[in-house]
């Protein structure tokens, strides 16, 4: 009993967790662009974070190695590093983007001004990852996530054109820019495949020191948490394409997401989705932050955890702490986060491929997977999204250059 | 795991775990004695910045030059096994492994919340 | 001293100058308290075996140690006759 009910927590958790700045920003926009024909990109997208968080996981599991150990091992020092530089790059921007998220909601919630919240958020934020255990954080944020619920409420009440909807379901293209809808296609997968997820993932399996007897509830923790993540993305695009497409509005502002709430809903509606954000984007702050930190770690062989107390890691420590100062520079700055989020998805499709081909490589090894490694289905789907990914990380920045970054 | 393994694929680049099981760096490098005609045998481990400058022509060098140098030798002898991780007989202190975590730990243990 | 990174990527050829493959990997052995080179990983199926995709199948991949008789520059050179394994 015990063990499904820690099963149901992780899987509230992981709703609330799954969404982050990208995947608002794009399924908004994309249903505001697009209406509703991209819905079956999401799909897509979700099967193959399903497929890779199960086999990174899977490893994890196995063999102890979380993702960087992976890339290193497999790929050598010189690859590696290169890899670790552009996530690492990627990592940034997309936390900047994410403290930046925060500090907007707190703006839309409280009223005072951006800048001070962006500290505000900044102290918060270091303050809750230095004292709260990290139970607590992934139950505060991923359960506060939750209230992102209401845009599937929000969805229905709406009242899309339920055929349209299940239209578009079935890929087709039905639009006089081909580009575009090209580089909403890129966005969205980007958004969904999120490298930083897999850091994440991997890093705490070997943290919770899972064994082969978990792998049942690794593969629940990814079917059933990204499935459900999944359903939320098609509540965002609905709300997106009912409420902004054909009105020649766009979503340029967080605050316009939460908009997508007010409208069906009123006010009690617009305070969920303002805090469901704030909790979504919050909890992705802190995933990406020690993400950051994962990789480093784990690239160079220095100690890291964030079960151990800071002391117990120091360079890992050292690594979130200097990041998130960074990031609040960043922010600080005045960079619009939901631009930057653009920029942030598509940079992280280029570097996908270097994430995922040496997970797939190691899911196949004997030595280590024993009888554990990948079997024919996973190797078919592994390496149809290696195709995927490569197409994605070759045209992502000609899309991005070509439509202005998704503006024409 | 069986007592044959290839270098590069098994031992290179793996995790160095000391004998409390603490991270202490990574395989950068792995010496060798001996040559053709006779046995050629692994006779240490070389761990630590210094040695990624012949690992990678630009990014190696940036990084070792920002690693500020260091590199550890850990004599074959003192390996306990290789699994999925290198697994040390001894303590990192002891093989001169870890010290920047040991050197950083001070500055963190004055901030209260840092053993929790 | 010689690195296992400096031997990584050398030709393989015979002393004849017949090109064997290129060195993707040394395999060794645990002997007591000792790592014995045993033998270079050659090939194609060697780069498969050097990112851990071997295991199938007994195609040969590998030159034994003890056929190398010199290191000249980049490039391994094997008594003549020598096959993979």
């Amino acid at each position: 009993m015990n063990k499904i009910f820690s099963l149901a927590l992780g899987i509230l958790a992981a709703i609330g967790g799954f969404v982050d700045i990208g995947d608002l920003v794009f399924n908004v926009s994309a249903g505001a662009t697009f209406g509703y024909q991209l819905l079956w990109v999401v799909v897509i997208g979700v099967v193959g974070i399903i497929t890779y968080s199960e086999m990174c996981g899977r490893v994890a599991a196995v063999s102890g190695k979380a993702v960087f150990d992976v890339v290193r091992e497999r790929m050598g020092f010189r690859v590696g590093l290169f890899a670790l530089i552009s996530a690492q790059v990627v990592n940034l921007m997309t936390l900047t983007a994410e403290v930046g998220g925060v500090a907007i909601c707190l703006q839309l919630l409280v009223g005072l001004p951006y800048r001070w919240l962006i500290v505000i958020a900044g102290i918060a934020l270091a303050i809750v990852v230095w004292v709260t255990s990290f139970d607590w954080i992934e139950r505060i944020f991923g359960y506060g996530g939750l209230c992102l619920l209401v845009f599937a409420v929000a969805a229905f009440k709406l009242h899309p054109v339920w055929g349209a909807v299940g239209h578009g379901f079935v890929p087709h293209l039905d639009t006089k820019s081909p580009l575009l809808y090209a580089y909403f296609t890129v966005g969205l997968l980007g958004a969904a495949m999120t490298p930083y997820e897999v850091y994440f993932y991997s890093s705490g399996v070997v943290e919770e020191q899972w064994g082969p007897k978990d792998l049942g509830l690794n593969k629940a923790n990814a079917i059933i948490g990204y499935a459900l993540g999944g359903f939320l993305s098609f509540a965002l695009m609905i709300v997106g394409g009912s409420l902004f497409l054909d009105k020649g509005l766009e979503p340029g502002f967080l605050g316009s997401i939460a908009l997508g709430t007010e409208v069906p809903l009123g006010q009690i509606g617009l305070l969920l989705g303002i805090v469901g954000i704030l909790f979504a984007v919050g909890g992705a702050a802190i995933d990406t932050l020690f993400s950051g930190a994962y990789n480093m770690a784990q690239f160079l062989g220095w100690e890291w955890g964030r079960y151990r107390h800071p002391s117990g890691a120091p360079r890992f420590t050292l690594t979130w702490i200097v990041l998130l100062v960074l990031a609040l520079g960043a922010v600080l700055t005045g960079v619009d986060p939901v631009q930057l989020t653009e920029y942030a998805v598509i940079f992280s499709a280029v570097a996908l491929p270097l994430t995922y081909i040496p997970i797939l490589l190691v899911a196949n090894d004997r030595t280590y997977m024993r009888e554990y490694r990948n079997g024919r289905v996973a190797n078919t789907v592994g390496l149809i999204y290696v195709a995927v990914i490569m197409v994605i990380a070759v045209s992502a920045i000609p899309l991005m250059i070509l439509t202005n970054v998704g503006q024409n | 795991m069986t007592d044959t393994l290839d270098l590069g694929l098994n031992v290179l680049d793996h995790q160095l775990l000391d004998r409390d099981e603490r991270r202490c760096g990574k395989v950068d490098d792995l010496a060798l004695e001996g040559g053709p005609g006779e046995e050629l045998v692994v006779t240490a481990i070389l761990s630590g910045p210094d040695v990624w400058r012949r690992r990678s022509r630009f990014l190696g060098r940036l990084a070792a030059w920002i690693g500020r140098g260091g590199r550890h030798r850990v004599p074959w002898e003192e390996v306990e096994m290789v699994g999925p991780h290198v697994q040390l007989k001894r303590a990192a202190k002891e093989l001169g492994l870890g010290a920047g975590d040991d050197r950083l730990r001070p500055f963190f243990e004055r901030i209260p919340g840092s053993d929790r | 001293m010689r690195t296992l990174t400096s031997l990584l990527g050398h030709e393989v050829e015979t002393e004849s100058g017949r090109r064997i493959g290129r060195c993707h990997d040394l395999r060794g052995e645990i002997r007591g308290s000792r790592l014995v080179v045993t033998g270079l990983v050659v090939g194609i199926r060697g780069v498969a075996e050097h990112f851990g995709l071997g295991g199938r199948g007994s195609k040969p991949t590998h030159v034994p140690w003890d056929a190398v008789v010199k290191i000249d520059g980049e490039r391994f050179v094997v008594r003549d006759g020598t096959e993979l394994e």
